[in-house]
């Protein structure tokens, strides 16, 4: 048994790879390796950052959008009573018109 | 690089890689090659089991623990790989070997090496893991996921079966 345990431990010796075997895993895990920013959003700080700066633009943006909604509501509304009141300046200016015209009239008989 | 932990590989990057790759990549090919008794093939199966402890880096929390994992992906891929191409495999099959011959008996370690590469895919991993590694039955269970029995018992009859082949093919006994 002894005999037997002996040459088999003398044939299962430890060999090297092939020479470059380490320079082509290395080139591998370089190509398998991830990018800078896959890096640097792997910190868990990091992504909870960018995940917060994210809904803050987005309710920065709705607030400002709500704020441009009302203002352009607030200026129909404004150009709306311009227009109103100019048409009732029109017309009270053509009533008085009527009226100096027929002042004038009953002025010349 | 001894007590440098994985974790701390991590941090540093590619460099120590290399460094726990370098240190051992004898062992993670020697197991492949004796298994597989193919050059091409071990270096295949070696540098997919260094490629996936490149991913999985971040989870080995030490070099022991490291070479633990390295021991026991390495035997399970060969394993698979065995029983994928159904290497039952005749003696007159198995290519010659292309490494220098070892010292000693250079036709002895040649015939038994053969042999060893015609064992069902479980017997040669636990004869690669006794005799090559130097690992006690207890070690193998916990490599390979069995129970101790199952190893001890494994291990007995693949040496009878490799006595047995050798003494058939050269008419030699072996004590």
């Amino acid at each position: 048994m002894m005999r037997l345990e002996d040459e088999l431990r003398n044939s299962l010796r430890r060999e090297e790879p092939p020479e470059g075997f380490a320079e082509r895993v290395l080139a591998e895990t370089a190509k398998a390796a991830p990018s800078v920013w896959r890096r640097l959003f792997a910190l868990p700080i990091l992504r909870w950052a960018m995940a917060g700066a994210v809904c803050l633009m987005l309710a920065v943006a709705g607030i400002e959008y709500k704020q441009a909604q009302q203002e352009q509501a607030h200026g129909e509304a404004a150009k709306a009573q311009l227009m109103r009141a100019l048409h009732i300046t029109a017309l009270k200016l053509q009533l008085a018109q009527e009226k100096v015209r027929n002042l004038e009239a009953s002025e010349k008989y | 690089m001894a007590n440098t932990t994985a974790m701390e590989m991590t941090a540093v990057g590619l460099s120590d890689f290399a460094d726990l790759m370098r240190a051992n990549q004898s062992m993670v090919f020697s197991i492949a090659y004796h298994f597989l008794h193919d050059r091409a093939v071990a270096e295949e199966v070696a540098q997919d089991v260094f490629l996936q402890l490149y991913r999985k880096r971040s989870s080995l929390e030490s070099d022991s623990h490291a070479m633990a994992w390295l021991r026991k992906v390495t035997c399970h891929r060969c394993i698979d790989y065995a029983r994928r191409r159904r290497q039952t495999v005749a003696l007159d099959d198995i290519p010659e070997p292309e490494s220098e011959p070892a010292p000693g008996d250079p036709l002895m370690a040649h015939r038994l090496r053969r042999m060893i590469a015609s064992l069902p895919p479980k017997a040669r991993a636990v004869v690669v893991l006794r005799y090559q590694e130097d690992l006690e039955p207890e070690e193998i269970a916990g490599v390979l996921g069995w129970r101790v029995n199952t190893v001890k018992s494994q291990l007995h009859r693949s040496l009878k079966m490799l006595r047995q082949k050798f003494d058939r093919t050269s008419g030699e006994r072996l004590s």
